[in-house]
């Protein structure tokens, strides 16, 4: 007996204890003061610096960091942001935002129109901005006062409140580059005023943000903190989100019914992305351009979308989706499959059936998309072997971006929050995804049009859609097929808010 | 031994597998029913029929031609590994016992130095330095293969060297190569026999882990690993996809192991044989040895 006391004493000091936390921790959640979390699996950016940011999916986490000037609403039209408005000259070389009252960066420093001149100029002078094309349009900054900034620009354009929606008009707090030390951090280090802010960050794993209380629409965010981590295997998608692992993934197509059949809920939102093949036509043999066209007639967009997307989305032969301002309609039977034509085009190239070999490159998570297109070109005549590039390395902005030697990638753009910037990114002569990089004097005309036309003009998607056809039907890269952003989310998660061209988090909620 | 091996049931077993395995392998090509890179884009994940007894895949090619297909390029590649770590494991050891001192010390520390490397990532480093091909991993592996083999040799030469017979044949003047070719080479040889088997079945792990993971072979070239993989995709159309390669690889490597182990048993090799981390144990409790006077 006498050995008992101290157990039973110990096991009544254990009960107290339990109580006691048992007693704070419902506290807390009476209290409310319990954060909401919220656990996202994406892909982390391939830097948290708007300027050095290398692909257009990065949006979607940089914009967790840092607001623009304008966002686009979910038509992709361009409203206020930072900026409450703006205005145009009359000839549309000039337009000045105005800022909301008292913006402040996450860091605590004003948000002023000094903050927007200095964020942009280095946009534009910084050696390994990759913003300098975006920003070439800008001339000149002005500041009228503290709430008010005029860009001068060297020709009419007004896609400005649209460019300046994404990573072009994301501002950085210029405390993190006051010093090339500081600016060197950016990277790792973001300083933003958007609805979060920094808590702690692991290179290729994972970032934790927490809400930030100076974003100028704080009082429509409810997560207090946002977990975000590189997304799993697409097999494993659906039991993560089952499990809690993840709140909110990225869900490929042909897991749609399992995830409903799991109790999730599945959002497909309408988006800009479209699959493309970059064509390089400055590697032969595709400086042929018959050959070029054959392999535009040669592939059966419409089998890949089915068999690589479960059917979700729409052919497309234009690097926009259907319904958006600049798709145009008069495309839609441009290349359009026609094995025989294809032949017939390689015939008239000087290759037999077999003769003509190329290379197609594609992303590991491609891999279905590579093996359909390679049948498709062999029944054609044309032998395409496979090369893949591993998923979450930075080789393929390498391989295809940079030092462009990809023949023919399997490739596909977010798109961009102003149209002219999307064209420009795939047909322009400095667009990335042009690794032929050039542009007929034709085409740079039309998108001079475009830009000097007002988005309000009645002429305005008349003349959009002249430079898209033009860019098509000059091109050497072309269009697959358009496909909508799906996510999975955990029924305590709130529906997604549909915007065409990135993540939003404003109004999302989690119920505990 | 051979004889003596397949008489037992396990033995039995394991070499009837095996052969239908060899057999599969040099005529799967021939007897599948269908192009295993042909596409049927109109029938997708479909269940097993009297079309596909084993299903489609998720771009509509025939399981059943995949897997046949694909035999020749997972059980070949383990071979060639095998191959090369017996040559360069067992010339070695059996030398490490002729060649004097400096021979040995060197051969022990540079098969001391292989042990560390592990096998997957040292892989991957050789097909990123040589390109991405299966000679390339293949030659990886048989090269870290090759010290079980290397310590297998050395082991069971140290043994038979210091018997008095060999002893004596050297008094009256034979040659070490005498010696070797007449009295080690049938002591050696049983020992290698088994760890050649074992390493056949972990061999063929190797390479299907390294198929699995897209290493060593480009799509859409066939193989139980990638074939895996691929399945593994699509578990909620097609849950019983992956259970095709993934039974396959666990008979060949079983019937392997398997006939190792009645291999060992028919030779009565006493102690533990291990390669590549897998530890063969005799079934004979009489045995006297201790493990650490025989381990190699």
């Amino acid at each position: 007996m006498s050995r008992q006391k101290p157990t039973v004493a110990l096991i009544a000091l254990a009960a107290a204890g339990s109580l006691l936390l048992g007693g704070c921790a419902a506290s807390a959640h009476a209290s409310g003061s319990a954060p909401v979390v919220l656990k996202w699996g994406f892909s982390l950016p391939t830097s948290w610096d708007p300027v050095t940011s290398s692909t257009g999916n990065d949006i979607n986490t940089i914009s967790l960091v840092y607001a623009s000037l304008t966002k686009l609403d979910p038509k992709g039209t361009a409203g206020p942001a930072l900026a409450e408005s703006w205005k145009y000259n009359s000839d549309g070389t000039a337009v000045t935002f105005t800022l909301r009252p008292n913006l402040k960066f996450s860091d605590g420093t004003p948000l002023n129109a000094e903050a927007v001149k200095e964020s942009l100029l280095r946009g534009q002078t910084q050696a390994d901005s990759l913003l300098k094309d975006q920003l070439s349009t800008i001339k000149s900054i002005t500041l009228v006062d503290d709430r008010n900034v005029t860009l001068n620009l060297t020709a009419p354009n007004y896609q400005v409140p649209n460019l300046l929606a994404g990573k072009t008009g994301a501002i950085v707090s210029p405390k993190a580059f006051a010093t090339a030390k500081s600016t060197a951090g950016i990277p790792t280090n973001p300083d933003g005023a958007g609805p979060f802010k920094f808590k702690s960050f692991v290179p290729e794993s994972n970032a934790v943000l927490v809400k930030n209380p100076n974003y100028w629409d704080a009082k429509d965010v409810h997560i207090d903190e946002l977990d975000l981590s590189v997304a799993p295997d697409p097999s494993t998608v659906i039991a993560a989100v089952q499990t809690g692992s993840l709140d909110v993934a990225s869900l490929p197509a042909t897991e749609i019914a399992a995830a409903k059949a799991a109790g999730l809920k599945v959002d497909i939102v309408n988006s800009l992305q479209v699959n493309q093949v970059d064509i390089n036509s400055t590697l032969a043999p595709l400086t042929n351009a018959r050959v070029v066209d054959a392999l535009k007639y040669a592939v059966d967009r419409a089998q890949l979308l089915k068999v690589a997307n479960a059917g979700v989305g729409s052919v497309t032969y234009q690097p926009f989706p259907k319904g958006y301002v600049a798709y145009n309609p008069t495309l839609d039977t441009e290349f359009a499959y026609d094995p025989a034509k294809a032949k017939s085009l390689l015939a008239a190239a000087g290759y037999k059936p077999g003769q003509l070999k190329i290379t197609i490159t594609a992303a590991a998570y491609s891999q279905n998309t590579a093996v359909l297109v390679q049948s498709q070109l062999k029944q054609v005549g044309v032998n395409a072997t496979i090369k893949l590039i591993p998923v979450g390395s930075s080789t393929w902005q390498q391989s295809v971006y940079l030092n462009r030697t990809a023949q023919f990638a399997l490739d596909g753009t977010v798109g961009r929050e102003s149209p002219v910037q999307n064209l420009g990114v795939v047909y322009g002569p400095t667009g990335l995804m042009n690794t032929s990089r050039s542009s007929s004097p034709e085409f740079l005309a039309a998108l001079a049009q475009v830009q000097k036309t007002p988005l309000d003009s009645p002429d305005y998607a008349a003349v959009l859609q002249n430079a898209v056809k033009i860019g098509v039907l000059q091109a050497s890269s072309f269009s697959l097929y358009s496909t909508p952003r799906i996510d999975v989310r955990s029924p305590k998660v709130s529906a997604l808010p549909h915007f065409l061209s990135q993540f939003r988090w404003e109004g999302v909620t989690v119920t505990k | 031994m051979f004889i003596r091996a397949i008489r037992t049931p396990l033995g039995a077993a394991s070499v009837s597998i095996i052969v239908l395995i060899v057999l599969v392998t040099i005529l799967g090509p021939i007897l599948a029913p269908y192009d295993p890179l042909a596409q049927d884009a109109n029938h997708i994940l479909s269940a097993p029929s009297s079309a596909h007894w084993l299903g489609t895949d998720n771009v509509g090619r025939d399981v059943l031609s995949r897997l046949l297909a694909g035999s020749p390029l997972s059980i070949l590649s383990a071979a060639e590994a095998v191959a090369i770590g017996f040559a360069l494991g067992v010339i070695p050891g059996l030398l490490s016992v002729y060649l004097g001192r400096v021979f040995e010390w060197l051969s022990l520390r540079i098969v001391d130095a292989f042990i560390t490397l592990p096998f997957l990532v040292f892989a991957i480093a050789m097909t990123a330095l040589l390109g991405n091909g299966l000679q390339q991993a293949m030659l990886a592996v048989g090269i870290l293969i090759s010290p079980g083999f290397y310590r297998v040799t050395r082991a069971a030469a140290l043994t038979a060297a210091s018997s008095q017979y060999v002893e004596a044949a050297r008094l009256v003047g034979a040659s070490p190569w005498w010696v070797l070719r007449t009295h080690l080479w049938g002591k050696v040889a049983p020992a290698v026999a088994v760890a050649t088997a074992g390493a056949m079945g972990a061999g063929l792990v190797i390479v299907s882990s390294l198929t699995f993971l897209g290493i060593g072979v480009q799509p859409p070239a066939p193989t139980w690993g990638g074939i895996l993989a691929d399945d593994l995709g699509y578990l909620f159309q097609q849950p019983f996809g992956p259970l095709y390669p993934t039974v396959l690889i666990m008979l060949t490597v079983g019937a392997f192991n398997g006939f190792a182990d009645a291999l060992r048993d028919a030779a009565g090799i006493a102690g533990h044989v291990r390669i590549l981390g897998r530890t063969r144990r005799p079934q004979d409790a009489q045995t006297t040895a201790t493990p650490e006077a025989t381990h190699v």
